[in-house]
C-alpha cells in the first residue's frame, strides 16, 4: 500500500512539472496548449542529442535542453502566436495542434520513432522500511520538488511573477499599467521550456524515449490542470499528484494498459461536477 | 491508373465525410470536436466488426451509422454545456479512450494488429478494376446524400439556430431555444455521417488498425473546414479536395529527395500538415468561402 502510494506520488511529480508549465501558458496565453506533449518530447531528444551523441554527462545535457527548448519555445512564440494574439481561443488551440504536428515529426525526421534511452548506469534499487526505492524516483522527487519551489519563488516572490499574474488576472489592466505583455509571456514560455525540458528528461530516464513519450502525457496533463483549476499552478500540482495516485492505485483493480483511461474519467468527472476544479475560483462566463 | 485515380478519389470522399461532419459540429453548431478520430475510429471498427459477422452492406451501413449518433449524442449529452476549450479537451480525452479500449480489448479488436480481411461490399457484381469504379460510384452516392443532408439542416431553421448558439448561446436561449438539445442534434447529425465515413474507411481499405486514427484525423478536418471556409458546405467540399490533393502530392516528396528514408518523408508531410494548418489560421482563417446567409430579395420585403 505504502508502495503504491509513493509510485503514485513520484508519477504525479512527473505529471506535476509540465502541468505547471500548462497551466502558467493557459492563465496567460488563454488557450489549451495541445502542443505541450511534443515540448516534453523535444526537449527529452534535446538532451539525448547532447548526452548519446555529443557524450556530455545527462545533467549538462538537461541544462542545454532547457536553454535549448526555452528557444524553441520564444521561436514558435514569434512565428505562431505573436500573429495570432488577438485571436479568439478556438484559433490558438487549433493552431497548437499544428504546433504539435510540427514539433513531434521534426522529433520524427531528424532521431526516427525507434526507443531510445540515455547514456546513464541503471543502479539496483534501495531498500528502505520495507519500501523498493529506485535512484531515479529519489531524483525525480528532488528535482521537481526543487524546480517547484523555484516556480513558486519566481511567481509569488519576484516583480516578473507579480506581472505575470497580473497579466494572467486581467490583461487589459496590466496592460493600463505599463506591463508588457509580451515580455511576460516570452518569460513564460522561458519557464514552460524549462519545466518541460526537465520534466522530459525525467521521464526518459524513469522509462523510455520515443517520439510519442509527450503525447502519452497530454491527457494526464490536462486531467492534472483541470482538476486544480485551470491558471492556478498550485492547483496543477495538486491535480498531479491525485493522479498519479489514483492511476496507481487504479491498476489494482484495472489492467495496467488502461491506466490513461483514469485521467478520462477524471476530466469528465471534474467538468461534470465541479468545471472550475478543487482550487479555482468559480468564473462567471457563457 | 483508373485504380489509382479512383482510390485518390475514394480517398478524398472519405476525408470530405469527416471534414463536413466537424463542418456541421464545429462550423455550424460552434462544437470544436477535437476527438473527431475517436468517433470515426468507433464506426469504422462497428462497421468492420459487423462485416465480418457477415451482415450485408446497409445494415452495416446502418449500425455505422448507430454507432456514430449514438456516441454523438452521448458525449454532446455529457459535455455540451462546457465553454470551447473544455469541450475540445473533453472530445480529445474521450477519442483516447476509445484508441485505448481500441488497443487493449483484443478479443473483440485485434489489439495493434488490428482487423484484416473485412469483405468488400457489391463485390458479387463486379471485379478487377470496374470493381474499384463501382465502388467509388457507391461512396459518391453516398457522400452526395450525406451533402445534401448537410446542405438541407444548414439551410433550414435548424442550422440558423445552430448558427445563433454558435454565435450567442445566452441570446438563443433566451429566445426561447433549448441550447442543450439543439447541441446534441447538431452533434448527433455529425455522428451520423461520420458513420458513413467509417463504413466506407473500413470496407474500401479491407484492413484497420488503431494507427489509422490519430490526432492527424482531426488535422486534416480542421484543415479543410478553415480552407474552405468555416460553415460553408460548399467551400469544404473545394477544402476538402484541395487539402487531400496537397497531402498526396506530397507523397512524392520521396521522389524529389531521394535521399530521405520512408520515415522521414512520412514525417515531413505530418511536419506540412501542422505548418499548413498554422499558415491558414494566419493568413487566411476566414477561408476562401462565405458560408451560406440568408438572402432577402427585394420583391420579399413588402
Amino acid at each position: 500500500m505504502l508502495q503504491i502510494l509513493l509510485n503514485g506520488i513520484v508519477s504525479g511529480l512527473l505529471v506535476a512539472l509540465p502541468a505547471v508549465a500548462l497551466s502558467l501558458t493557459y492563465g496567460v496565453l488563454n488557450f489549451p496548449n495541445f502542443a505541450i506533449g511534443s515540448m516534453i518530447t523535444f526537449g527529452a531528444y534535446i538532451a539525448l542529442f547532447f548526452n548519446v551523441d555529443i557524450g556530455v554527462s545527462l545533467f549538462v545535457a538537461a541544462g542545454l535542453a532547457a536553454v535549448g527548448l526555452a528557444a524553441v519555445a520564444l521561436l514558435i512564440d514569434r512565428l505562431v502566436y505573436r500573429p495570432l494574439r488577438g485571436a479568439d481561443h478556438v484559433t490558438l488551440l487549433v493552431a497548437s495542434i499544428g504546433v504539435y504536428f510540427v514539433l513531434e515529426n521534426v522529433v520524427r525526421f531528424l532521431f526516427g520513432s525507434d526507443i531510445r534511452g540515455y547514456d546513464v548506469t541503471v543502479a539496483r534499487p534501495h531498500r528502505w522500511m520495507g519500501l523498493r526505492v529506485n535512484n531515479e524516483q529519489i531524483l525525480i522527487f528532488v528535482v521537481a520538488f526543487l524546480a517547484m519551489v523555484i516556480v513558486w519563488f519566481i511567481l509569488m516572490r519576484t516583480p516578473f511573477g507579480r506581472a505575470m499574474r497580473a497579466v494572467s488576472d486581467n490583461p487589459d489592466l496590466a496592460d493600463v499599467r505599463g506591463i508588457s505583455r509580451n515580455k511576460v509571456i516570452a518569460l513564460v514560455w522561458v519557464i514552460a521550456a524549462a519545466l518541460c525540458s526537465t520534466a522530459g528528461v525525467l521521464i526518459g530516464m524513469d522509462g523510455i524515449i520515443d517520439p510519442l513519450m509527450g503525447w502519452n502525457y497530454v491527457l494526464p496533463l490536462f486531467a492534472a490542470v483541470i482538476l486544480g483549476g485551470i491558471g492556478n499552478p498550485l492547483g496543477a500540482v495538486l491535480g498531479a499528484l491525485i493522479i498519479g495516485i489514483v492511476e496507481e492505485m487504479a491498476t489494482l483493480v484495472l489492467p495496467t494498459t488502461y491506466r490513461q483511461a483514469v485521467s478520462f474519467v477524471i476530466i469528465v468527472l471534474v467538468l461534470l461536477l465541479r468545471p472550475h476544479g478543487l482550487l479555482g475560483k468559480p468564473r462567471i462566463s457563457r | 491508373m483508373i485504380g489509382y485515380l479512383t482510390a485518390i478519389l475514394v480517398v478524398v470522399l472519405i476525408s470530405a465525410l469527416v471534414a463536413l461532419a466537424l463542418n456541421l459540429q464545429w462550423g455550424q453548431a460552434g462544437m470544436v470536436n477535437f476527438g473527431i478520430f475517436g468517433f470515426f475510429a468507433a464506426t469504422s471498427y462497428v462497421a468492420a466488426l459487423s462485416s465480418l459477422a457477415g451482415y450485408p452492406l446497409l445494415i452495416s451501413l446502418v449500425l455505422a451509422i448507430l454507432t456514430g449518433v449514438a456516441l454523438s449524442a452521448l458525449v454532446a449529452l455529457v459535455s455540451a454545456r462546457l465553454r470551447e476549450d473544455y469541450f475540445a479537451i473533453a472530445t480529445l480525452a474521450f477519442a483516447e479512450a476509445v484508441r485505448l479500449f481500441l488497443l487493449n480489448e483484443t478479443w473483440l479488436t485485434g489489439g495493434a494488429n488490428g482487423l484484416p480481411g473485412i469483405p468488400r461490399p457489391l463485390s458479387a457484381y463486379s471485379s478487377g478494376q470496374s470493381y474499384e469504379l463501382l465502388f467509388f460510384v457507391m461512396a459518391l452516392v453516398l457522400a452526395a446524400i450525406c451533402f445534401a443532408f448537410a446542405e438541407a439542416l444548414t439551410k433550414s431553421p435548424f442550422g440558423r439556430v445552430l448558427r445563433a448558439l454558435r454565435e450567442d448561446d445566452l441570446v438563443a436561449a433566451t429566445l426561447g431555444k433549448h441550447v442543450l438539445s439543439f447541441r446534441i442534434w447538431a452533434f448527433s447529425a455529425g455522428g451520423a455521417i461520420l458513420g458513413v465515413a467509417g463504413y466506407l474507411h473500413s470496407s474500401y481499405f479491407g484492413y484497420i488498425d488503431p494507427t489509422q486514427f490519430g490526432a492527424f484525423v482531426t488535422a486534416y478536418a480542421f484543415m479543410a473546414v478553415i480552407a474552405g471556409g468555416r460553415g460553408s458546405n460548399t467551400g469544404l467540399l473545394f477544402g476538402a479536395v484541395s487539402v487531400m490533393v496537397l497531402l498526396e502530392g506530397t507523397r512524392f516528396l520521396k521522389d524529389l529527395m531521394p535521399f530521405l528514408d520512408a520515415g522521414q518523408a512520412a514525417s515531413l508531410r505530418l511536419i506540412l500538415i501542422g505548418a499548413g494548418l498554422i499558415l491558414l489560421l494566419i493568413y487566411k482563417p476566414q477561408g476562401f468561402f462565405r458560408e451560406h446567409r440568408l438572402r432577402v430579395d427585394k420583391g420579399d420585403t413588402k
